[in-house]
């Protein structure tokens, strides 16, 4: 059974047993497959054109196809940075979003290391980390269960027995309701020592 | 063969009045990112004060957004793609704009 997160002289710690270890680096995992991207743009077996390389640009995010994430879930993750304006949001996408999936796949992958110890204990760099990578998965949860609304936000935290668990959605507002408890416990413990 | 001199003053003088035009960062309500969360990335990106903070995560709560910062164009570009990292819902905008 898991311990919620506390601020101690050995920083933000938590513990969680072996089953919720593998659950949440199962996540932290699924979510940084969804934000990889699908190729380098290099052939296979060939290295990534060097020129690219070299000014820091992703070939991929200039060619005349690039879009916005047509999955919702990852949407949710890279959204749209202006306002009813298409033309603006992917110029800025152009420019932004390679560094974005790689702060988060960075993220996300930290995570899923620190899964390999049962006591969790991060500075508060680490924990600021590991927050961004919980809320990823949670945003991707809440997309997949549909939760648009208050009112859903509201039905989907009343699931909270596994025993009366008889479908898959009620098995993901689980898990949504138990990563969400995780990250208030860190919210609350890194709020009381800003 | 020169330019013109007389032109180029006048152009720079709107170039200038262009970038010198604020631009605001606003974040959306959403039903999942949790309050907590939300005041504390405003408090610890931001260095915004906890009553600050926590006024500008009501509002985006209650009023379906907020206006979070404000600034020259560089500045809220990078302000949103650090908010995006945090996953909350950022856009920005001229601040002259509705």
């Amino acid at each position: 059974m898991a311990r919620a997160f506390k601020s101690t002289p050995r920083g933000f710690t938590a513990r969680l047993d072996s089953t919720e270890r593998e659950l949440l680096r199962g996540l932290f995992e699924d979510v940084a497959t969804l934000l990889a991207p699908e190729d380098d743009g290099a052939a296979p077996g060939e290295e990534p054109d060097p020129l690219w390389a070299m000014v820091g640009m992703d070939p991929r995010t200039h060619a005349a196809e690039f879009a916005a994430p047509t999955d919702p879930a990852e949407l949710r993750l890279l959204p749209d940075a202006v306002q009813g304006d298409q033309d603006a949001s992917l110029e800025y996408r152009r420019l932004t979003e390679t560094t974005l999936r790689e702060r988060k796949i960075g993220a996300l992958k930290a995570a899923a290391l620190a899964m390999e110890s049962s006591a969790l204990a991060f500075d508060a760099a680490a924990a600021n980390q590991f927050a961004q990578a919980l809320n990823d998965v949670r945003l991707v949860l809440a997309e997949r269960l549909d939760l648009r609304t208050e009112d859903d936000a509201e039905r989907i935290s009343s699931v909270i027995d596994a025993a009366t668990v008889d479908d898959v959605d009620e098995y993901l507002a689980l898990v949504y309701n138990f990563v969400t408890w995780l990250q208030e416990t860190l919210m609350q413990a890194l709020l009381g020592s800003l | 063969m020169t330019a013109p001199t007389d032109v180029l003053p006048r152009s720079e003088t709107t170039e200038q009045q262009e970038l010198d035009t604020p631009y605001v960062l606003l974040v959306w309500n959403d039903p999942v990112n949790l309050m907590s969360y939300v005041s504390y990335v405003f408090r610890s990106h931001f260095g915004y004060s906890e009553t600050k903070a926590d006024q500008l995560m009501l509002e985006v709560h209650q009023q379906g957004r907020s206006v979070v910062s404000t600034g020259a164009l560089e500045q809220v570009e990078a302000d949103v793609a650090a908010m995006h990292g945090y996953g909350l819902w950022a856009t920005f905008q001229r601040a002259d704009q509705g």
